[in-house]
């Protein structure tokens, strides 16, 4: 009886081996993965593509050689266990739906059970994508001119590993399409053409925008120097024994206000060396690191440059000590990392432009000029951190005369001119026309399905 | 009474025999699951490994073209992006053959990791600036846990070989797939013909060209200038289909049997310095000893498989045994072919350093060996470098049994 009722126990046993063994189907451990294909399969039309070979090839009639030279390439790509099909798609949009057509579809073999796909979106090389954007003061009428110094009688401080001149060309490349005129000055003379209003220069004077790519440093004509003929409108006698080029700094600041000129200082602290490689050739001529052909100026030129601008008196040189300060002496000052406004986040997007939005700012200005010199800060690049900030527009705005701005961008070298150039757009905001992305038949989907012989 | 104990005996045995059975079937279906989970992780990490290969640049991004301390491992081109790998970063991987296979260069003390791509064709790269397996195992986070090697070949076996010919020089161009030929491949090839300049150091001719394989996967290029049949040449053909790139070396000397008299050995991987060594320094062959004088012309690898020649400093020099080496300079961050001409006991030959692996489509091993593993999980990826189609295969194994 005892015996009956063990094997009615071991048929029970037997029955849930025989379920459990039905139910639970385990693969061998050694297929415990096969080689992943989609992976595979991406990095296939990635390489394939690599020169833009494979849209090229997608976008041709289907009877062109092309096709079976992309064949050939593809059986050579794939391992021979592995079988693919290739399929292109051609995406159209009708009332607003979506449609895939297929164009056209290679393969070598039929799948297995099991296969797996990667896709690539194909643009037509024949379709150019343009860019339009608006000329600043297009609008408003003035058509504004972009002068960009370069000239190549000055050197330039604070733009380690490169020169005024080589920021000057790629200012020029990114800045030239939104202005009406763009015109780099190519000398100092030039440069004093500019600020005597001459009608020899191309573009308008008038409500310019004047960028300076030197750094630090700004070009002086020979005319403005100590034995040029308006000396006195760049150089100065402190007393018997000191002598300044702070007063070329008041001048192109006055200059700025006269012509409403947007004033650019790419990096570090403004107006701090005046520099002529021609005229400034005597021993003591440089800025004691090397550079020659430049006079240090200090913090007297940023504070001359803003007086000027504010339309007030030059002189407030005193006496500190044994030294001369003039107005408020040092005003810029280190802060450390500073990070970008939301506003500059999102132009950086619109204008398509990615500096860093993290950078250390070494020169930033004290909120306080702004009442000083009746200015008011625009389009500022980054926040406020203690008081100061480290990139922004001053537009001058008070006082007994209007006009001129100053865009400072007070970081530390190495200089990101992109930081300028987002600067001078965010001030202006000029629109960008972007042509539109969805034009029918210009657009095409790959895909590459791949399975392993046999199926898995 | 004992009817009913025997009953129960029997019963009980053929109950443990069942239950004995039952356990052993269970007992081998979860042995088989719990190796399954442990192969599916690595394979797993296999996927792992070749991702951060082929899609990390590493850490710092350029660390195959400066001497920084490489902080984590990939070998990305960070300008490419995609599935394009740096050429200078595989550079930097020593072989995984083992320490046999180093060349020590006795005046620098160093010894050399050889990445050979063909006779007469390496990068001898100085170990200590080269990535080991244990270094790159640890900054992958598996070392001690599982072991791995890299294979870079690449995609398009392009095979050169001179044809018999009494009057002129033919070269028969061979393109393969894996196991098939490829037709219609266009054919872009430079011909360096090593020939007698100013002085004692010889001098190069160049030839180019475009031709196709034919229905075979197959083409002969003729050059009924060369009637010389024993002249030196070193010959580079860039072959591309739709896409798909390879790269075929050929060089021929006139004395074969010696080894190369020079060695060129890397130097400074951010400066771009080789040495250009004398072989009897790395090996002793016995004397005589050849005095060399070296022509030395370095060739950047531009869009379209053009070869364009650059100025390099001190291209031409002697070597001798026994002596410092000449230090040339190519430009570090240029990919290109360093061809290096000599004259050696009267006669011309030629060595090819590719600078960047792509240019000469060198291929890389690096990592461990998985013979003796039960189980290695391998995974694939197209890969390019230099625009040169290569296949990356990832093997992997666990090494905690």
């Amino acid at each position: 009886m005892r015996t009956v009722e063990v094997l009615f126990v071991i048929i029970i046993l037997l029955g849930a081996l025989l379920m459990t063994i039905q139910f639970a189907v385990l693969p061998s451990p050694h297929q415990a993965f096969g080689t992943n294909l989609r992976e595979l399969s991406q990095s296939t039309l990635e390489t394939l593509d690599g020169k833009g070979i494979l849209t090229e090839t997608v976008f041709k009639d289907s009877n062109d050689l092309a096709w079976g030279d992309l064949q050939k390439a593809l059986s050579a790509s794939l391992p021979p266990n592995v079988v693919y099909n290739l399929s292109v798609y051609d995406i159209s949009s009708s009332g607003g739906v979506i449609n895939y057509n297929l164009a056209k579809s290679i393969s070598d073999a039929g799948f297995g059970v099991d296969s797996e796909a990667a896709s690539l979106l194909a643009t037509s090389p024949n379709v150019t994508f343009t860019i339009t954007p608006e000329k600043v003061g297009e609008k408003t009428g003035e058509n504004n001119t972009l002068y960009i110094l370069n000239c190549n009688d000055a050197n330039g401080w604070w733009i380690t590993g490169y020169t005024g001149q080589s920021l000057a060309t790629d200012l020029y490349d990114l800045l030239s399409s939104y202005f009406t005129t763009t015109v780099l000055l190519n000398t100092t003379d030039q440069l004093g053409l500019l600020l005597e209003n001459s009608t020899s220069l191309e573009g308008t004077i008038q409500n310019a925008v004047v960028m300076n790519p030197f750094g630090e440093a700004v070009p002086i004509p020979y005319n403005y120097t100590q034995n040029g003929p308006q000396w006195d409108e760049g150089y100065y006698i402190i007393d018997a024994s000191h002598d300044t080029y702070s007063k070329y700094c008041y001048t192109l600041g006055v200059k700025t206000q006269q012509y409403n000129w947007t004033w650019v200082s790419i990096v570090g602290y403004p107006l701090y060396y005046v520099s002529n490689t021609e005229t400034f050739t005597g021993p003591n001529d440089h800025n004691s690191y090397g550079i020659h052909g430049m006079i240090k100026v200090g913090p007297a030129g940023l504070n001359a440059f803003l007086r000027g601008l504010d339309n007030k008196s030059y002189d407030v040189w005193r006496l500190e000590g044994s030294d001369w300060v003039y107005g408020d002496g040092s005003i810029a000052r280190e802060i450390g990392v500073v990070q970008f406004t939301s506003q500059a986040l999102d132009k950086c997007n619109y204008y398509g432009i990615y500096p860093s939005p993290y950078q250390t700012a070494s020169r930033a200005l004290p909120q306080s000029i702004e009442g000083d010199y009746h200015l008011e800060r625009w389009a500022p690049i980054f926040e406020l951190k203690s008081g100061y900030s480290a990139a922004a527009t001053y537009r001058h705005a008070g006082g007994a005369t209007e006009g001129g701005a100053l865009t400072a961008i007070g970081l530390t070298r190495i200089p990101d001119i992109r930081v300028s150039v987002l600067a001078l757009l965010m001030y202006y905001r000029p629109a960008v026309y972007k042509s539109e992305f969805g034009a029918s038949c210009t657009s095409r989907v790959v895909t590459l399905q791949l399975g392993q012989q046999g199926g898995t | 009474m004992a009817g009913s104990t025997i009953d129960h005996m029997i019963a009980v045995t053929i109950l443990i025999a069942a239950l004995l059975l039952t356990m052993g079937v269970y007992n081998q279906m979860f042995a088989s699951a719990v190796e399954y989970e442990g192969n599916r992780k690595v394979a797993m990490k296999a996927v792992d490994i070749i991702n951060t290969a082929c899609i990390c640049p590493g850490n710092p991004e350029d660390w195959g073209e400066t001497n920084a301390s490489l902080l984590g491992f990939g070998l990305q081109d960070p300008e490419a992006g995609g599935y394009a790998l740096s050429p200078y970063s595989l550079m930097r991987l020593r072989s995984s053959s083992n320490d046999s296979q180093l060349v020590y260069y006795d005046i620098t003390g160093l010894f050399y990791n050889n990445i050979s791509a063909d006779y007469g064709c390496g990068i001898y790269s100085p170990v200590d600036d080269c990535l080991n397996y244990t270094a790159a195992a640890k900054m992958l986070g598996i070392n001690g846990t599982y072991g791995f090697s890299l294979d870079i070949v690449p995609t398009l076996d392009v095979n050169v070989s001179q044809v018999p010919n009494e009057d002129y020089l033919i070269l028969k161009v061979e393109v393969r797939g894996p196991g098939i030929a490829l037709a219609d491949v266009t054919l872009n090839y430079y011909m360096f013909q090593i020939v007698s300049g100013k002085g004692t150091y010889p001098s190069i001719t160049t030839q180019n060209g475009i031709v196709q394989t034919g229905p075979y996967g197959s083409a002969l290029i003729e050059f009924p200038n060369i009637t010389d049949l024993d002249t030196a040449y070193s010959f580079i053909v860039y072959a591309s289909l739709s896409g798909l790139k390879g790269v075929g070396y050929y060089s021929h000397d006139t004395i074969e049997d010696d080894p190369p008299y020079i060695v060129p050995l890397i130097q400074d991987f951010e400066n771009g310095t080789i040495a250009i060594a004398h072989t009897w320094d790395v090996h002793f062959f016995g004397t005589p000893v050849p005095n060399v004088f070296y022509n030395a012309t370095f060739f950047v690898l531009s869009q379209g498989f053009q070869l364009h020649q650059v100025q390099i400093p001190n291209s031409t020099g002697e070597v001798n045994y026994g002596q410092p080496p000449q230090i040339i300079q190519v430009p570090a961050s240029e990919a290109g072919v360093l061809l290096i001409t000599y004259r050696g006991r009267g006669q011309f030959r030629s060595i090819v350093l590719p600078w960047g692996v792509g240019t000469l489509a060198v291929s890389i091993s690096f990592g461990g060996d998985p013979t003796g593993y039960s189980f290695v999980a391998t995974e694939l990826r197209q890969v390019s470098v230099n625009d040169i189609s290569y296949q990356m295969k990832v093997s992997t194994w666990s090494l905690g049994g």
